[in-house]
């Protein structure tokens, strides 16, 4: 068991230690404990090391020893004799100076020192507690072997050890007790020296010491659970990854992970000792489990992972590269540069390789020296800065076919390089780093959705991040039709498929929006749901209501009090569409200069709002991105100064500048972006007065997905509304008022087996709900006859309609159904009955208010 | 203002009154008999002025009264132009006449307008005794604003020993953290401009660039007197003396009151009627922009936080994409011009991309090196400068693939002669500067 530096700095901690290895021991097992120094001694030692002055290394001497009496008389105890013997030790190397050994022996045997006195401090601690516990000295089993490659300072400050399987240091150890301390990070050479172990020291300590002793597990205690299938900054949705194997996790812990160094992965291989990582203030937690054994399980990627800062060289040369030497040539530039090679990718003319970012190569010439010594030999382009992208997991070149929509994500991008070796473990992009903030997040979300990373699998994958750690915690309320759900069977027990629509999740979202945001003024997308009572219920609210057409505008003229405010904001629309929106006295959005190139007279005088594009989309999927040239809406920015003086040309002015990027954003952030970029195009207009952010606030469709942090959207804006105080708030939320509020009701209707599939069918279809075959997008589906079954089947959930893309949901885990269940489509109160059609004429579906 | 006013008929532009209390001052101006507006500027934790300094405060006050006039005479652009209190004498009436006329050059030529023979400030007045020498505090105001020119200002002073305080107008999280990152001390004063000019706006106010350091400079010296320093010390460098662009015979500088020009014209004026011992100079007016680029290469520990950017500005976020947009003309010079000075992966990993491989950006680096365009309306170097530095890179093996830079060799490069395109002689200190005795050691720590 291993315990870090934060974990030994502490008396709670320590009890923790005493705690957790003693109920090791109670299992049966014998345990060894592996400490680090206590936090910020390693450091303090170094300062030590370089200070010149005997008397400031006396001093800090002191200070150190200071830091361990203190701990001591938390514990209560006298300094043991153990200990008092290192802090004379250190004290007299502090008066000596680094002379006698040398300069590096003497480093070493000084930060050695941190984790002696830990370990001594810490069997006194245990002992005193009632686990009687002997102190072990690591150097007496740890000995360092000498690399050809190693100079003085690798082979005394980062030496290796070569760790086989002791059967007699075993016989010693259980001959002389059960509960043993020891030290990471520290060995002994052939001479006899002390030597450190370097970077990741005290886990590869008890990695080495797994292997001598070829433990039952090696547990590595720290401050998080274990390994996550991406960077949980990035992505908080990220999950626990419950089970890898060595490959995996040192795949993955080379290529962003930081919990744990890959080189403590090695030594355990062989002797196939398997590794817990476990999070000290969360023992219930299953950790991660890295281990040897290949179970029977579908492949998966198991993890995303993104390194920046890279920079890659791509050299040119037709036809040389079949000459013989010629790479070797080639790669003995960088070689006699120090430049480590990473990833490499080839071409009959190309070799293409990436640089991980020294300091070496961002501070000094060495790459203008490369490039000019490799440009007497080929053409060389540098390129940079590009960040990698790795997917890892046992088995990738199998999962090529459930990749599509990752690889059409990184199609949107420059790709520079790609990469995957013959192990089979890993697929690498290498992208400009640029992209790779904003990519991260919807990689692993197209993962998920692919069903390349089978998160649906328990086992492997444990929860998210966002629900160990996050500030969201909690998690979800219950859906309302849980509650309804006697109401709804009867609703759809009279007739299917019925939509039904709850007005009080409506309000709420509504109200939420209003105290949480700080927001000027709310507009409510009907387009996503123009029910006359989810107007009449949202006008209530105060919000006003935005419209895209002329029969919009009438559904509203006859459904809502006149003084409802409202705006009309087309997409290449005829030029009537306008004036009749005009006449009615209704605000417009323009997004093109021709209306008010062609249009003589229309807007003459008037005030109107303008959308912009500002170059870029986001969402859930292609078809809902409405940013970027690839997309039909907003004008683009450097058509801003025409439009602005076709406007005073026609007397109009510009009272309103709009964007919005595309929907399901779950980025709180980005709203705030938005306003930040508007804003510093509307100083430039003098005549704005709002600024319309537009809406995409995402709504969780999967079990388990985090909502968005409304909280945290509100808090970004209230910012940027301090930096640009001058203009009024707008948004127009569309979804996020309804979707949640809306259930589809379906019944079953034939259950059929093909092969392996099963398909269960029902009577709803994409004629009433297409975003699945149109956006594959994700809606919960429950079998409301039989919530209380276990969910033992998996179907393919299919509507009546001709058409193979009938499709509600793919894979789905639901209890054994049969005919006449009734089946509920969650999160369908948008985008549902407003996207229906004709198709096969099944009729629509009936709509119920449930008020 | 009465709903009714256009701010385009204006007849009279009024400079009405101002005043200062409690680390407030007031300036008030209104076009006809319209109401008034009101300009504030907050002075944080102002000590109590002391009497010595009153009669120099109070000619400094009145000149930022009359200087910060521009923002809202430029809404009507009226006729005349009426001083409450009396006409000036003719050195200040000289100093705002030329600074209205060439600091609203190019907002007159971009509305059409034309400006010669229309401003003239009532003159003829008395001039009052040479002002005296004050004793002020040997300590310098260093105006920041989060660009790279005043961080080199900054270290030069900090180099030449001098004790100096970082100061800046308005609210700007990204110059907060340069300043913070100075390690100096910090003054930050607030510039809250008269409600009434936006609705002037509304109601279709002339708009368009003012000259924005002529202001800043008249709030500093306030401040000067007030908190108690012996010198402002800019950092605009040679070519902001250079016209962008000449039309129908007038010269056109967008960057006018960073020029030498107004620098001599507010120092003497300075010298001769706030206080003899007051100093308004700028530390960088010898060198060229290159020669700044290349200092502020060695300032490592300012790439993460500053952005000459004049997008995004006030919204900070981690990411370089959130101080540098990447597009504009600031973006595009300060990278040619850092490139030749620094590792290409460091310059990338301050802008966070490379702009000089984005084809995007093409017209961008043409307009820079003047190739069929003239120069950008922006605060960047002259065209020779880029043409040197891009030079530069063509060289380089490992620039020269990049799409701009390739472009340049192949296309722009064989119409120019290579014996203009050396970076050397941008690298020296050359031309007259303003910077007094007690800092030129600084100035000589640039060299």
């Amino acid at each position: 068991m291993k315990f870090g530096g934060t974990s030994v700095a502490t008396l709670p901690r320590w009890q923790n230690i005493l705690e957790l290895t003693a109920s090791r021991r109670a299992e049966g097992a014998r345990v060894l404990v592996v400490v680090s120094a206590l936090s910020g001694i390693t450091d303090a030692l170094k300062q030590l090391c370089a200070q010149g002055d005997q008397g400031k290394r006396i001093e800090a001497a002191r200070a150190i020893a200071q830091r361990h009496d203190d701990l001591l008389e938390h514990m209560q105890l006298t300094v043991p004799e153990t200990l008092a013997a290192r802090l004379a030790d250190l004290a007299r190397l502090a008066e000596e100076g680094p002379a006698g050994l040398g300069e590096l022996a003497w480093q070493a045997q000084v930060q050695a020192h941190g984790e002696l006195m830990s370990s001594a401090l810490g069997a006194a601690f245990l002992s005193h507690s009632g686990l009687p516990t002997q102190w072990l000295d690591a150097r007496a089993c740890l000995a360092a072997v000498a690399l050809p490659n190693q100079n003085e300072r690798t082979r005394l400050l980062s030496a290796m050890v070569d760790a086989q399987p002791d059967p007699a240091l075993s016989a010693r150890l259980a001959a002389q007790g059960e509960v043993f301390i020891t030290q990471g990070f520290i060995a002994r050479e052939s001479e006899g020296r002390t030597v450190l172990l370097g970077r990741g020291g005290s886990d590869t300590s008890a990695s080495y010491f797994g292997a001598l002793l070829k433990a039952l597990r090696v547990e590595i205690w720290t401050d998080v659970a274990g390994m996550f299938t991406a960077n949980p900054r990035q992505v908080p949705g990220a999950r626990l990854l419950q089970r890898l194997d060595y490959e995996e996790a040192q795949e993955i812990a080379s290529t962003g992970a930081k919990v744990l160094h890959p080189r403590c992965l090695s030594p355990l291989r062989l002797p196939r000792v398997p590794l817990l990582i476990k999070d000290t203030n969360r023992p219930e937690l299953s950790g991660t489990r890295i281990g040897p054994e290949l179970r029977e399980e579908a492949p998966s990627v198991k993890a995303i992972s993104t390194r920046k800062g890279i920079t890659l060289v791509s050299m040119e040369s037709v036809g040389m590269w079949q000459q013989v030497g010629f790479l070797a040539d080639v790669f003995d530039q960088f070689k006699r540069h120090g430049l480590s090679v990473d990833l490499i990718g080839s071409a009959e003319t190309n070799v293409t390789v990436s640089l991980d970012p020294t300091e070496n190569l961002l501070d000094s010439d060495v790459l203008a020296a490369l490039a000019t010594d490799l440009a007497k030999v080929c053409r060389v382009k540098v390129i940079a800065p590009c960040a990698a992208v790795t997917m890892v997991g046992r088995g990738m070149r199998s999962m090529l076919h459930r990749l599509h929509t990752v690889m059409a994500e990184f199609g949107q991008h420059r790709v520079h390089l790609i990469s995957q070796s013959s192990n089979n473990l890993n697929l690498t992009f290498v992208v400009d780093e640029s992209v790779v903030d904003g990519l991260l997040p919807q990689l692993h979300e197209q993962l998920v959705r692919a069903g390349a990373m089978r998160t649906d699998d328990a086992t492997l994958f444990g929860p998210t991040w966002e629900r160990l750690y996050g500030s969201a915690g909690g998690g979800h309320e219950p859906a309302w039709w849980v509650d309804a759900r006697a109401r709804l069977l009867q609703l759809a027990q009279e007739r299917s498929p019925r939509y039904v629509y709850h007005l009080d999740t409506v309000r709420e979202r509504a109200r939420a929006l209003k105290a949480k945001l700080p927001v000027d003024r709310l507009l409510y997308a009907i387009k996503a749901n123009p029910h006359p009572a989810i107007l009449r219920a949202l006008a209530a609210e105060g919000l006003g209501l935005e419209c895209v057409s002329p029969g919009e505008l009438a559904r509203v003229a006859e459904t809502v009090p006149a003084g409802v405010p409202r705006l009309f904001t087309p997409n290449f629309a005829p030029r009537e569409d306008y004036r009749g929106a005009l006449e009615a006295g209704v605000l417009v959005t323009l997004d093109a200069l021709h209306p008010l190139e062609h249009w003589v007279e229309t807007f003459d005088g008037r005030d109107i709002s303008l959308r912009v594009d500002l170059g870029r989309g986001l969402g859930h999927h292609d078809k809902v991105r409405t940013g970027g040239s690839t997309s039909k809406f907003g004008l683009p920015l450097e058509q801003l100064e025409a439009f602005l003086h076709l406007a005073s040309a026609r007397h109009a002015r510009v009272i309103g500048l709009h964007a919005h990027l595309g929907s399901g954003v779950l980025d709180p952030g980005h709203w705030a972006e938005v306003y930040g970029q508007l804003a510093s195009l509307a100083e430039r207009i003098p005549t704005v007065e709002f600024l319309n952010i537009g809406g995409g606030l995402g709504v969780p469709s999967h079990p388990g997905e985090q909502p968005l942090d409304l909280d945290a959207v509100g808090a970004a804006l209230v910012e940027a509304k301090r930096l640009y105080p001058r203009y009024q708030l707008w948004m127009e939320p569309g979804r996020y008022l309804v979707a949640e509020a809306g259930v589809l009701l379906a019944k079953a209707t034939q259950l059929k087996g093909k092969g392996s599939w099963r398909y269960l069918g029902v009577d709803a279809g994409m004629h009433n709900l297409i975003r699945p075959a149109l956006y594959d997008a994700w809606h919960e589906i429950v079998n409301l006859s039989r919530l209380d079954e276990p969910a033992s089947a998996m179907y393919q959930v299919v509507g009546p309609i001709c058409e193979s893309g009938d499709v509600l949901g793919n894979d789905r885990r639901l209890p054994e159904s049969h005919e006449g269940d009734v089946i509920l489509l969650a999160t369908a109160g948008a985008y549902g009955q407003a996207m229906s059609s004709p198709y096969n004429l099944r009729g629509p579906a009936e709509e119920i208010v449930l008020d | 203002m009465s709903p009714s006013i256009q701010p385009r008929l204006t007849q009279v532009f009024r400079f009405v009154r101002h005043s200062y209390a409690d680390g407030v001052a007031e300036l008030v101006y209104a076009f006809d008999q319209g109401e008034e507006l009101v300009e504030r500027i907050h002075f944080p934790q102002a000590p109590a002025l002391p009497p010595a300094r009153a009669e120099a405060f109070a000619q400094a006050l009145r000149l930022l009264h009359l200087i910060a006039g521009v923002s809202y005479y430029k809404a009507g652009v009226p006729p005349r132009i009426e001083l409450q209190d009396g006409p000036l004498d003719d050195a200040t009436a000289d100093l705002l006449d030329a600074l209205y006329l060439h600091g609203l050059a190019e907002f007159a030529y971009r509305n059409g307008l034309d400006l010669r023979g229309r401003i003239a400030f009532p003159r003829g007045g008395a001039r009052g005794p040479a002002a005296p020498a004050l004793g002020l505090p040997k300590r310098t105001l260093v105006p920041i604003g989060g660009g790279k020119d005043s961080l080199v200002a900054v270290e030069a002073l900090k180099q030449a020993g001098a004790s100096a305080t970082a100061v800046w107008v308005g609210r700007s999280d990204l110059i907060a953290a340069c300043a913070a990152r100075t390690g100096l001390p910090t003054l930050n004063l607030q510039r809250e401009l008269a409600p009434g000019l936006f609705e002037l706006n509304r109601l279709g106010a002339w708009n368009g660039h003012i000259p924005v350091t002529a202001v800043n400079s008249a709030i500093l010296a306030v401040a000067a007197l007030l908190y108690g320093f012996d010198s402002i010390a800019f950092a605009n460098e040679r070519s902001a003396s250079a016209a962008t662009l000449e039309y129908d015979g007038q010269q056109i500088n967008h960057q006018w009151s960073k020029g030498l020009t107004f620098e001599s014209l507010l120092q003497d004026w300075l010298h001769s009627h706030v206080a003899s011992d007051l100093d308004y100079c700028s530390l960088l007016r010898p060198y060229a922009e290159l020669a700044i680029t290349r200092a502020f290469a060695r300032l490592t520990p300012y790439f993460e936080v500053f952005s000459s950017c004049n997008r995004n500005f006030k919204l900070l976020g981690p990411r370089p994409a959130d101080r540098w947009c990447g597009e504009c003309p600031k973006c595009h010079f300060v990278f040619l011009a850092l490139a030749p000075f620094l590792p290409k992966p460091r310059l990338l990993t301050i802008f966070g991309r490379n702009l000089l491989d984005d084809e995007a950006q093409t017209a961008g680096f043409d307009a820079l090196l003047e190739y069929r365009d003239h120069k950008p309306f922006e605060c960047v170097g002259e065209g020779a400068e880029a043409r040197a530095a891009m030079y530069a890179l063509s060289q380089r093996p490992e620039w020269q693939e990049d799409a701009l830079v390739a472009r340049f060799r192949n296309e722009i490069l064989p119409q120019l002669d290579a014996a203009q395109l050396a970076l050397e002689p941008w690298l020296q200190a050359d031309g007259e500067h303003r910077v007094p005795a007690r800092l030129l050691s600084a100035l000589q720590a640039l060299g």
